[in-house]
């Protein structure tokens, strides 16, 4: 068993003056130590706090930074749907505007067709709206210098015997010095034989100007037999090509040309309307009479029932 | 409705007949027509039109004329005149032109090209 130290009776303030001093300067060291100790978690506290302070911030940061992102995602989402939408836009505008070019090409397909038509029709009414020749040959003039724009041709028609063209009419060189034809000349021949229109492509103009053939022979045919022929010789500058209509119109005068003609001179012998009319009852009943002998009824009506 | 009317004076029947066709395709107009220069004078002698459309060779009097009366006339002074020429006849053209006319149409005459200068000249 140690011995316990043995207590100093003497009291500190008994204590010798050195060891006073000793106590005082550890005390003192004591206490410095202890406020520098106490200095030092100051500072670390405070060191500890401003790193908070940075860690809130920079997760504040954070957390905005990832909201911004989402707004970016979400505004990315929205540019993408409505580029979609734009290019579907666009697609649909490239549809309407060729679906309007598709209407305009058709509306002014329709609208030449109308004009065609309305040529026709005014070339054929006024075609069979006169008995007049000398009117039947300004339309047959007017139809070929308007609708067509010939400048240059002759209207001829064919003596009984079918071998001479007489001029009948025309304009510009093609009416000028030649009055009458052999038939078998080769400007018109093929027409008058096969009663078949000779057009020439107008590229051609050239070729058929240096043989002095005609652009276009028209024979005028009735009852299958050719009785006349209109050539054309020269077109108005500007006409490159011949157009559907004129083709349409050749074939209405070839047509119709001889008709108005032969109607126009038979009733030049006639005293009016009503005269050229005249015995028409009595020439159907005979003609409903030598169909159908048996047959009773009203002639003129039997013969259209019959479609003569 | 407020319509149109127009004189036509051409002396082919077709030709006229052609222009009262396209003039028919224009809402609420109504045509006169008359076949020379001296007939177009007589109409406009009793008639207003708000468009002339007139050939330039036609006997009796031509559209050249006419263009000129149309002129002197202070009540007709001012309606539009179309003329109708050939391609050919750039100086009939001029002339029209120079006498006052507002616009001029070629022959082979086109349904759409009536339409079109007619309805630019009544803005339409």
């Amino acid at each position: 068993m140690t011995a316990r130290p043995r207590r100093n009776k003497n009291r500190p303030s008994d204590a010798p003056p050195d060891l006073r001093a000793e106590r005082e300067t550890f005390v003192r060291t004591f206490l410095h130590k202890g406020v520098e100790l106490t200095e030092d978690l100051l500072r670390e506290n405070q060191g500890l706090e401003a790193e908070a302070r940075r860690l809130r911030d920079e997760n504040t940061r954070l957390r905005a930074q990832l909201a911004s992102n989402d707004a970016i995602r979400e505004l990315l989402t929205t540019v993408e749907a409505l580029e979609r939408e734009r290019n579907s836009l666009l697609n649909r505008s490239d549809e309407l505007e060729n679906a309007a070019r598709q209407t305009e090409a058709r509306y002014r397909n329709v609208e030449q067709e109308l004009n065609d038509l309305a040529s026709l029709y005014v070339a054929s009414f006024q075609l069979s709206n006169t008995l007049s020749v000398r009117r039947v040959l300004r339309h047959l003039c007017e139809l070929l210098e308007q609708l067509i724009g010939a400048q240059s041709f002759a209207i001829y028609v064919l003596s009984i015997d079918g071998k001479r063209a007489r001029l009948l009419s025309g304009r510009g060189k093609a009416a000028d010095g030649v009055d009458e034809l052999p038939v078998d000349d080769a400007s018109f021949l093929d027409a008058c034989l096969t009663g078949v229109p000779k057009i020439h492509e107008l590229e051609e103009r050239d070729a058929a100007a240096a043989r002095a053939a005609p652009l276009a022979v028209l024979p005028l045919s009735f009852d299958g037999e050719v009785v006349g022929v209109i050539t054309i010789h020269e077109l108005l500058s500007h006409k490159r090509c011949w157009a559907l209509v004129d083709r349409e119109l050749f074939k209405l005068v070839c047509a119709h040309g001889a008709a108005a003609l032969i109607a126009a001179n038979l009733y030049e012998a006639e005293a009016g309307p009503r005269a050229a009319l005249d015995g028409v009852v009595a020439h159907a009943a005979q003609v409903a009479q030598s169909l159908n002998p048996s047959e009773p009824g009203h002639p003129v009506v039997l013969a259209t029932k019959r479609g003569q | 409705m407020a319509g149109y009317s127009c004189l036509v004076v051409e002396d082919s029947p077709m030709m006229r007949q052609l222009i009262v066709f396209a003039l028919s395709r224009i809402k609420n107009m109504t045509v006169a027509e008359a076949d020379d220069g001296i007939a177009g004078l007589k109409k406009l002698a009793t008639e207003r039109f708000d468009l002339i459309i007139t050939d330039i060779n036609m006997p009796i009097m031509d559209g050249l004329k006419l263009v000129r009366k149309i002129r002197s006339d202070d009540r007709h002074k001012d309606v539009p005149v179309i003329v109708i020429t050939t391609e050919g006849s750039k100086e009939d053209r001029e002339r029209a032109m120079a006498l006052g006319a507002s616009a001029y149409i070629t022959k082979p005459i086109q349904a759409p090209q009536v339409i079109e200068t007619v309805k630019e000249l009544l803005r339409l």
